[in-house]
């Protein structure tokens, strides 16, 4: 023990006052697999936080040396007793151990402090950087905001995703979904978004919240040291319910998560939040609700895993300017299996949110990377948040490039094509490349506008199919090295002007004097 | 099922039915429907549900030594007033390891006086 901690005990000592606070109690009767069957606690409520009593049996010295306290959760209230899961490890519960109610439904630490930290569902910290010191207690569970106190989506959230921000734009605010299935770059898409912040204006940058359901740990940990080396864990919290967490805790993680974004949002500011993902939470949902004797509906879900969802993700809005103008955006993930949308969980969140990007297996493995089936993938509000330049020259790219797959499958055993064919053929794969990008390497927006609108002016139609992707990045590299004032002023305004048009048509002439090589073949 | 029967059996006796006729009218009953053969699994429920209802109803008080009984016997007095119970059904326990003061449990309500408990809340506030 370090003198500081004695010096501490010996003023409680000396400011020490005998106290004698009662408190409603119950006994566990039953125990098994994270849920626990109490007899007694008649007065308390749903989603109650109790206290088990583990000090009782133990000597001073071994209830002083005992782990952080161990919670519960009322879930079911019965006739004779309530029905409990343990947040925590259940091996410390046994039968007959008294339960205390505390009065409070659950809650979660909140603050500034969370930022640059990764905390279990609890808040509490997973780290190893220390406790937290001055933080606020905000209820879990919350009324999404009413209809008055909401605004439409206006304002853009760029991913640096050039497909994204081009064709399915998000607006702060929105409840966009990605689905799909297994290892096509879901994640992937998350995180980039989360780093893209980086390059929006500090006073503007939303705060990120990643919450990581049912992920392998070392997953979770590859994601916060990514986001450490890219700068981006400065403004983000990651909640982490791993596979090895309870049921109870992977199922309270996305509240716990959106919990600590209200916080920010009811200060003015705009939270990302990321879910990855709701299927996993969804199945941990179903365990718990199979535990606790709930009647299972479809597919073993319990009845309500359609208000599961959506009064988590209803808690994503932009405040109206009265209420801070603050905004949640929500992006859940959530896994197909075998590309099946059509199961009830990715049925359930398509039908919540504002719309989904659809990732494919067969384009990922094709190499196209992000594996956006540009077809079926809509923003329902985000096209009235989208940046005037990039809406300037995106206009007609999502018609383009759904035409091109059209085409493409019905061309593929085609002998001779007619020469209007041909070249849209070429140039729907052109645009294809052009779309391809690397993780970890979001574009800023005016970039995106640049490259997009030298697309338009048919730049790459010389080029051959396989280096596009190359001359693009050079041609940005290019306009960044010669004409820096178009990116500054397409950044400043958000608008593509005249002038920035003609600066962009210039340098297209210029770079291709300069890489006559890339434009050597078709 | 046997739960649900040895619930009724237990309030047709609280109501004030006799015991044995209870029991009879209960026998009688799974007889007309054929369902004797549950008579003894109904009598291990209604032993449960027995059990439980004396560990309810039972009131603890745990003193750490014998000299400490009457300090805390008059102190829990409001409480079993409060909680309608009478001195006589209070069972005494005797746990060292409270260090001092008195801990008394019973009808869904705690209360922990003792010397351990006010030493750990001291050292959780000073630590944690």
């Amino acid at each position: 023990m370090n003198s500081s901690t004695v010096e501490k005990i010996i003023k409680e000592i000396e400011q020490f006052k005998p106290t004698h606070e009662s408190a409603h109690v119950g006994r566990v009767v039953q125990v098994g697999d994270g849920v626990v069957a109490i007899d007694g606690l008649t007065s308390v409520v749903m989603s109650e936080v109790l206290i088990f009593e583990e000090t009782k049996s133990k000597k001073l010295a071994e209830a002083m040396e005992a782990q952080t306290e161990l919670y519960g959760l009322v879930l079911n209230l019965e006739e004779d007793g309530v029905r409990a899961s343990i947040l925590g490890d259940t091996a410390r519960v046994s039968e007959g151990m008294t339960v205390k109610s505390t009065g409070h439904v659950l809650s979660v630490p909140a603050g500034e402090e969370l930022l640059g930290r990764v905390v279990n569902a609890l808040g509490e910290p997973q780290d190893a950087k220390g406790p937290f010191k001055n933080m606020t207690m905000v209820p879990v569970e919350r009324q999404a905001a009413g209809v008055i106190d909401r605004k439409s989506v206006t304002v853009p959230l760029a991913t640096g995703i050039t497909a994204i921000d081009a064709m399915i734009p998000i607006g702060r605010g929105q409840r966009e979904l990605i689905i799909g299935d297994r290892a096509t770059g879901k994640t992937t898409i998350a995180i980039d978004t989360i780093i893209n912040q980086l390059n929006e204006p500090e006073d503007k940058r939303p705060i990120c919240i990643y919450v990581a359901i049912g992920q392998k740990e070392s997953k979770t940990a590859r994601i916060a040291q990514q986001l450490r080396e890219a700068g981006a864990m400065e403004y983000t919290i990651i909640v982490d319910a791993p596979a090895s967490a309870p049921a109870a805790l992977q199922y309270l993680a996305p509240f716990a998560g959106v919990a600590m974004g209200e916080y920010f949002m009811d200060k003015g500011k705009d939270v990302l939040i990321i879910y990855d993902d709701l299927s996993k939470q969804a199945v941990a949902y179903r365990e718990l609700s199979l535990l606790l004797r709930r009647p299972p509906g479809r597919e073993a879900y319990p009845g309500d895993i359609f208000y599961l969802h959506s009064r988590l993700l209803e808690r994503a809005c932009r405040m109206s300017e009265e209420k801070g103008g603050g905004s949640i955006t929500a992006l859940p993930i959530i896994e197909t299996q075998e590309g099946d949308v059509s199961a009830y969980i990715p049925t359930n969140v398509i039908s919540i949110t504002d719309g989904q990007i659809f990732l494919v297996t067969d384009l990922f493995n094709k190499g196209v990377r992000p594996a956006i089936d540009v077809g079926i993938s809509v923003s329902r509000v985000g096209s009235s948040a989208q940046t005037k330049a990039v809406k300037a020259v995106a206009g007609g790219l999502k018609l383009e490039l759904a035409q091109f797959r059209d085409l493409e499958a019905f061309t593929q055993f085609a002998q001779d094509l007619d020469k209007t064919t041909a070249d849209q053929l070429a140039s729907g794969q052109r645009m294809i490349e052009l779309l391809k990008q690397r993780n970890g390497a979001p574009i800023p927006m005016e970039r995106q506008v640049a490259m997009l609108y030298a697309a338009s002016l048919r730049i790459f139609n010389d080029t051959p199919v396989a280096r596009v992707r190359e001359a693009a990045t050079l041609f940005v590299e290019y306009v960044d090295a010669q004409h820096k004032n178009v990116f500054a002023e397409i950044k400043k305004s958000g608008q593509l002007s005249d002038d920035s048009k003609k600066e962009i048509a210039k340098a297209t002439e210029e770079f291709r004097l300069a890489h006559p090589e890339l434009f050597a073949t078709k | 099922m046997e739960k649900e029967y040895a619930q009724a059996l237990w309030q047709s006796v609280e109501r004030g039915m006799e015991p044995h006729k209870a029991v009879q009218s209960l026998h009688e009953s799974l007889k007309a429907h054929g369902r004797e053969l549950l008579m003894p699994r109904i009598a291990s429920a209604f032993g449960r549900l027995a059990q439980r209802e004396h560990r309810n109803n039972m009131i603890t008080l745990t003193i750490a030594s014998e000299k400490d009984s009457h300090g805390a016997k008059r102190d829990i007095e409001p409480l079993l007033k409060e909680l309608g119970a009478e001195a006589k059904d209070v069972e005494t326990r005797v746990d060292p390891e409270l260090i001092g003061g008195w801990r008394f449990e019973g009808k869904g309500k705690l209360v922990d006086a003792s010397y351990k408990q006010a030493l750990l809340d001291m050292y959780n506030r000073a630590v944690r």
